[in-house]
Formats: C-alpha cells, structure tokens, sequence
C-alpha cells in the first residue's frame, strides 16, 4: 500500500471543484482566522457536496471546544486536524464526532516522548515544519528525524512538499506513512490551486513504485530472530553460548568492510563468482517462455554451498574458533566445507547419514582427499535429519573451540538469516545480469527447489519485495505426496519445532518427526527454514512438489538438450516447468543449484546406460 | 505445596533423583519401576518422554527412547500410567523431553494433563527461556508446575540469576556441557565452576545431573548440591523382564551410605 494524499487550504469553489476530480483521499479547509488560506464563513453547501469518498477535514488551531463541534455539525466536517497546544483531553472530547488528526510541528528540539499520550485519543499524527504561524511556512523540515518516531501509530507527512518531491516520497520505507499532504507549493496564490500543477504530482505519485521494503508484511527476519509465528532459538542450555556469540556479533562481523571485501574477493578469485545467467535457448523453445538457468553448479565445488561455506569460515575465524563441524546430505555442504577448512587450515568434522554415505560416495571421498573426517550417522533414518542431529550433538560436547557450519537456511536464529544473507548473492548478481540481458530486472518467475531451502532463499532475496515476481518453491515429493515415502513438507507437514527454530515439518500427531524420503539426498529432509515457512504462510512463495522419477526425466532432459547434466535436487525445480503454461512472453529463472557429477550412479542405474 | 518444594525443605543434602525412560525396557514398566525406586530410597523421579530426535541425549537415552517409541509410547498413554503411578507412589515426579511433542499436545493440555496425573515439575531442555517466560510461564504456574532449567559451566552469572528468578522447583547444574552418558569428571575446572554457583547464594536448590554414574561421582556431586541425577547408568542397568529387580540391586550401591548420611 502506498500513501494517499491530501491537498489542503482550499476555499474557491472552481477550484475545489478541480481538485475533487482528482480524488484525493482528503481535502483541507482551514478554519484558523490567522491563515492566509482561511475559508471565512463559506457555503456549507460548497463542502456537502464533496463526495464522501473524499475526507473534508477542517484544521483548528486552539479553537474552542463548541466551536469547532458547531462546525463540525454545520459542514459535516469527516475529520479535524488540530495544530495549536490541544490536550489529548481536547482531542478525546472531539473523537465522538469525527476523525481527530493531531498535527505537531517537527524541528530538531521536538520530543517524540509527547506523542504517547496522544496515541489513543487521535486516529493520525501529522507531521508538519515546525513554524510560529503553525504550518504553511513552504518549507520541509529535516524528515531523517523521524527515525525518532517509534510509535505504531499512522501519520501524515506535511510541510513544504513540492512537486519534484515524489522519488523521494517515494523512497520513504514506512508503512505507518499512511498520507501526503500537500499545499502551498502547489498555488498560483494562497487558496489558489494550480491545478496542472497537483495532476502532474496525483499522476506521478500514482505511477511511482512502492519503495524496496515497502510492504504490510515484513518477510525478514525481526529483532527476536522471528519470521511472523516462525524461527526463534529453541536449542538446549548447552548451545545458548555459542549461538548467543554469534546472534550478537554476526551482523557486526559480516557488515564490516575489511570482512565483505574478503568475502568478495574470495567468491570472486577462489569461487568463480559472478556465476553465469545463462538464456537456455532449447530449453525456452521446448517450454515456450524465456528461460534463464542461474549457474551455480559452475561455483567451485559444484553448487551454492561454497557461498554460505566462505562466508561462515570467515566468521568462524572472527571468533576465534578453531574446529570447523558440519552436517551434509548429498555431500555437497560437506565438500564445500571441508575445502574451506583446507583452504583456512582448520579441522573439519562432517556428520553425514549411512545411506547417504552410500548414494554420495564420490563427494565422500572428496572430503575425506580434503582432510576432513567423515563420521558416519546411523540413528533414524540414516539421512540428513540424523546427520544434523550428530552435529548438533557435537557441538553440545565441544562449546568453547568449535563452530558449527550449518549447510541450509536452518538452526536456530541467527542461522537462518546469517545463511540467507551469504547465499543472497545468487540474486543480487541475477538482477544485474537480468537487466543487462533482458533490460528488466525482475523476471515473471523465479524457481528453486527447498531441501532445507538455502539455494531457494539466496535466489528469492532479493526479489522478496519484488511483488510481481513469482516466486516457486520446489520440493521432493519422493514416491509422491501421499505414498507414504515423500519429502514434501509444505504438503505433508505441521508447525513445530526441529533443530532448534520454529517452523514446519512433517511429524506425526504425537509430535514425533516423520522419517522423510527423496531419491536426491540433499532434499530428504522432513523441514523447511523458518522463512520459508513465512513465506509459505503468508502466501508470497508457491510451494510445490515434484517426484523422483519426474526430476530424473528433467534432468535427462536439460543433459540432452543444453548440454548440462544438472543435481537430482537441481533437477526438481527444473521439473516443475513441465508442470507451468506459458505464452512465450515470460522470463523465469531456475536456479540450477549444483551440477549431476556426484549423482552419475543414480542417473546411470535409473535409466540404464 | 508442589512436592519437590516439599522435599527440599526436609531434606537439604544428599537429594537422588533418578532418570529413565517411559515405556522402557517394557511398554508398560512405568509404574513398576518408580515404586521399586521409591521402595529402595529414591527421593524424587525423572520420567522421560520419549522423542525422536533428542538432540541432547547420547546413545543409550536415545535407544531407550527410539525402543519406547517402536513400542507405542504417546504422551496420552504416559499421562494414563502416571494416574496410576500416583496412586502408589508419594514422592515427586517430573516429566523430562523435548519441547515439540508438548507443542502438537498444546502447552495448556500438557500442564493441565501433568497436574491431574499428579506431575509436579517439567524439564524440557529445548523450551526457551524467552518463550517460556512470554508465552507459557503462566500456564505452568496455573497448574503449579516447576519448570527446571539447565546451567552448564559456560552459563553467565547475569543469566543463572535470571534463571534463579524465573524458577521454582530447583536447579539443574550440568557437569560440563555434554549430552547424557558421559562421566563425570570432577576437576579442578568442573570444581571450581560448582564452587562459584555454590557462593552465588541462589534461592533455588540445585541438583547436579549428566555424568553421575557411581557412588563416587555422587558423593563428589552431593559436596556442592543438594544432590545429584544418575541417568544414564540407571537406564542401562534396566533390564527386561523384570526391571524392577534390576532396580534394587542397582539402588543399593548408592541408598547404603546415602541414607546414612541424610
Ligand atoms: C545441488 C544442491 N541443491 C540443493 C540442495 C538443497 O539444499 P538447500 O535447500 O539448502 O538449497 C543441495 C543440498 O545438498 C544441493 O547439493
């Protein structure tokens, strides 16, 4: 939702007229004898005659009580905005008849502590410059000081707002923004309105895109590590330590310069980053729609792990830590874990499941060629649930020396975040890329598929607040939803509680995790991060799924076609564009997370080469 | 009065709680096992409710839970022998697990269901303290329900106090942070970390628990407690098809010199 507007000072009847044509949410009548735009004893008939979409709304100041109850009778006044000393007493004793909006003029003395007490008696506060004649002055105040405004309470922002103001209105990153008031930059003389003017503003204002955050809904993560009803550290007393380190200094350490330009330069010169947007043009004639694969199996290693890998080696380092632990799935976060513990000179400990070790045995033995020590998980079943059990248990014996490298938008807070903000490079380089090839930089859709969701996150961060942009979520559904042997959690799942955040995961009535299944290890997994939870619950994400044998057949496809022999997990989001119609108009990236080399044996007994 | 404030008041040293697993060996030892404890000098017991993926457990609690779990455990069938257990047993008796199955059970549901089988504390080792006290604190005191939180030697002053102050019931000091079934070591490190809680006067009691596994280790725990937890080295002692016997031969060992000594 964007601000509405308000003109104000109104008195001519013509012009009022104009004006009303333009539908502004409010029109301004001042009934301060000592302002240039005073209406004096105007026809009523001239305000009831408005339409009651438009709120007439006449401004006081420090008038008296009955006075302004008698005008508001007399021209059936929809609000008053009072800009003298008025009381919250003086607003309460008007809130029977009408909407109260209490103004204050804003300089750098001004005490937002006032604005307590007028919260429950006002529907709006009005900012306006702070001047002896009580507004009208022409001239903006400083609007960076209402950072100091902490209150929930909606406002109009008022004072000087001219007509080559909109970008800049529109920059402003504040829902409780909810008008905008304008007056005397818009005149031929006072109470005079120029209306070409106010049409080019209403015109533009109207066009203008909503700022970058700005939405009702907040999809990132809040002070309290929460995403909405999701996320939250609900880890035993044993890790409250170490993740209470990092929850309070991960910001400070990722944000600081000398930190971001090793990051940056290591994904550059050791990664290979930016990875490519690659137009796959028998693939996009295949499916009729433009579509654009986001390389990151090119990534050294083979997929978008190494980004969040880097980055927490980084961090680790920050801390002093000098044990690196780890789970993994398909080997992958575990291959890119054990090279940044080779590459920093760390000990490396990856937990991963018995089955897992089994259908991941060349990135085993990569670990293994790369020091790390691989610890085979024999507990439920087996996979990557019972991998970041091990893990987690680990660092519960080894709190003082050990970091933990989670491998997915998962754990609990700050690790969801912390991953998020790594991987989000993914789409910070696709929008530039996009722009470049498409001159656009937001496409119409935006794939992924979710085993915890860290490739889905970093692909969709940046396009979050994008409200055009779909955004396609895709998980495993193994042998099918309902068969019994699925790793759809969306579909399957609940809310609950698994490693350490909120969120939802499969689990029976009794609360106990169900066993998940998905041919491609990295996506058997029976949760998803808390933010995808957020996203999933508030609706801003689509969350499907596709079968094995599906995402096998895409990934035999796109090896055919374009010459790129994806991961099974990669392959699932390919899947789902059998599954979408297009015009031939669209551009959709896929983010094609990791390359098939470690997956060869799976492909090769299932189709029998 | 919650019987575990009960307990502390009359008795102040050498306190022996002890931990095992519902539904383990047998679905239906529950209650057989408390009274065996009870009759063989347990002051209070440890009941867990088994999860499937107890993050903070070592082997042997994690195959008990996964065998009471493969055996038909539920927290509704827990609840149904606690009512029993009641009827034979006086002395306290806490509820230990994870916090997720107490979430699908609902919060609410979960005390009211402890107090009507008699339950007088919960220790549920992933349940947040910030979450705790926001959202559930009021429903565990409506159904006066002690809820235990955990200190480990990395803990920081400012937050055992805050601790202190949000608990009723005791203390559970972990040896060193660890899951369960390691052994306790007392160093000079586990030594002076027990010294310093002890000097910080908390107005809770305090039980030392993880890696209490012997007699030694116990007396060792009772210097800077009130008492400690044996968990680990009980379950294992549990056998089918008679736990119970099980259970006074390993209680000897400890009760002997224990009573003497209260
Ligand atoms: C190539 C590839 N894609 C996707 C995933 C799934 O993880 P996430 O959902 O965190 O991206 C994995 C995990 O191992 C992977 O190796």
């Amino acid at each position: 939702m964007k601000a509405g507007l308000k003109v104000c000072g109104m008195r001519d009847a013509m012009n009022i007229q104009a004006v009303t044509a333009l539908h502004p949410a409010y029109i301004g009548f001042i009934f301060y004898p000592g302002s240039a735009r005073y209406v004096g004893s105007v026809d009523p008939e001239l305000l009831t005659s408005i339409p009651a979409t438009i709120k007439t709304t006449g401004v006081f100041v420090n008038a008296a009580l009955e006075e302004v109850k008698r005008l508001i009778a007399l021209y059936q006044l929809k609000a008053v905005q009072l800009h003298g000393a008025e009381s919250p007493e003086y607003c309460a004793a008007l809130q029977p008849y009408t909407e109260v909006i209490k103004a204050f003029g804003i300089n750098y003395s001004f005490d937002f502590e006032t604005l307590t007490a007028y919260e429950k008696v006002t529907s709006y506060f009005l900012f306006d410059t702070l001047t002896v004649n009580h507004g009208g002055s022409g001239k903006r105040f400083d609007w960076s000081l209402l950072k100091q405004y902490r209150l929930n309470h909606p406002y109009f922002l008022s004072g000087g707002i001219g007509p080559d103001d909109v970008n800049e209105l529109a920059s402003i990153d504040d829902k409780r923004l909810h008008f905008i008031d304008v007056n005397s930059r818009f005149e031929k003389s006072p109470g005079l309105k120029d209306i070409e003017l106010l049409s080019t503003f209403f015109t533009l204002w109207n066009a203008a895109p909503a700022a970058k955050n700005y939405n009702d809904m907040n999809y990132f993560v809040n002070e309290k590590g929460y995403y909405g009803d999701f996320g939250g550290a609900y880890i035993p007393e044993m890790l409250y330590p170490n993740v209470e380190e990092l929850r309070q200094h991960y910001l400070e350490i990722i944000n600081a310069p000398d930190f971001q330009q090793e990051f940056r330069a290591l994904l550059k010169d050791y990664v290979g980053r930016p990875s490519p947007l690659y137009l796959a043009k028998r693939l996009s004639e295949k499916y009729n729609a433009n579509i654009f694969l986001k390389r990151e199996d090119l990534n050294h290693t083979g997929a978008h792990k190494i980004n969040n890998t880097i980055g927490q080696i980084l961090l680790a380092e920050k801390l002093g830590k000098k044990r690196i632990i780890a789970e993994t799935g398909a080997g992958q976060h575990g291959v890119a874990t054990a090279t940044v513990c080779a590459l920093r000179g760390l000990e490396c400990v990856v937990y991963m499941g018995e089955i897992d070790i089994q259908r991941q045995a060349p990135n085993v033995a990569r670990m293994k060629m790369l020091g790390a020590k691989v610890v085979s998980a024999v507990s439920g079943s087996k996979t990557l649930k019972d991998a970041t059990n091990e893990a987690m248990r680990d660092w519960i014996n080894n709190p003082v020396d050990t970091h933990y490298i989670i491998g997915s938008v998962v754990g609990p807070h700050p690790y969801p975040d912390m991953v998020a903000l790594f991987q989000s490079v993914i789409s910070e380089e696709t929008k530039k890329q996009l722009l470049e090839q498409t001159g656009n930089d937001q496409p119409d859709y935006v794939l992924a598929c979710v085993g915890g969701g860290s490739n889905a996150m970093g692909m969709f961060y940046h396009f979050i607040n994008d409200k055009d942009v779909k955004l396609i979520a895709v998980e495993a559904a193994g042998k099918g939803v309902h068969s019994g042997h699925s790793a759809a959690t969306t579909a399957l799942g609940k809310e609950g509680v698994l490693h350490g955040s909120r969120s939802i995961l499969m689990q029976t009535e009794d609360g106990q995790v169900i066993e998940p299944y998905s041919i491609s290890a990295g996506l058997d997994y029976p949760g998803i991060g808390p933010q995808h939870a957020h996203l999933f619950k508030t609706t801003r994400a689509e969350y499907v799924s596709v079968s094995d044998e599906e995402s096998l057949d895409a990934g035999l496809l796109l090896t055919q076609l374009e010459g790129i022999i994806p991961a099974i997990e990669s392959a699932h989001a390919l899947a789902y564009l059998e599954k979408m119609e297009f015009t031939g108009k669209e551009n959709v990236v896929v983010c094609l997370s990791g390359r098939g080399d470690k997956d060869m044996e799976t492909y090769m007994k299932h189709f029998g080469f | 009065m919650n019987r575990i404030n009960q307990l502390f008041e009359k008795k102040k040293n050498n306190v022996l709680s002890i931990y095992y697993t519902a539904g383990y060996p047998g679905l239906g030892d529950t209650v057989a096992i408390a009274e065996a404890l009870e009759e063989s000098g347990a002051d209070m017991l440890e009941i867990g409710f088994p999860y499937s993926d107890p993050v903070a457990d070592g082997p042997v609690i994690q195959a008990s839970s996964k065998h009471a779990l493969d055996s038909g455990m539920t927290l509704d069938l827990l609840f149904k022998q606690l009512k029993e257990l009641r009827n034979k047993v006086t002395v306290p008796v806490l509820l230990m697990g994870y916090v997720n199955p107490v979430l699908q059970y609902g919060v609410e549901n979960f005390c009211k269901a402890c107090a009507e089988a008699g339950v007088d504390g919960c220790i549920v080792p992933d349940l947040p303290m910030y979450e705790y006290e926001e959202l559930y604190q009021d429903v565990f005191l409506k159904y006066d329900i002690c809820n235990v939180f955990l200190v480990t030697p990395q803990t920081s002053e400012e937050r055992i106090r805050k601790i202190d102050g949000l608990s009723k019931g005791f203390i559970y000091l972990l040896s060193s942070s660890a899951t369960t079934g390691q052994n306790l070591q007392v160093s000079d490190t586990t030594s002076a970390y027990f010294s310093r809680i002890k000097a910080m006067g908390l107005k809770n009691p305090t039980m030392i628990g993880f890696g209490i596994s012997s007699k030694e280790t116990f007396d060792k725990a009772c210097l800077y407690a009130n008492g400690g937890i044996i968990g680990t080295a009980f379950v294992k002692s549990l056998q089918s098809p008679d736990p119970a016997k099980g259970v006074r031969s390993f209680m000897e060992e400890f009760t002997g010199t224990v009573s003497s000594l209260s």
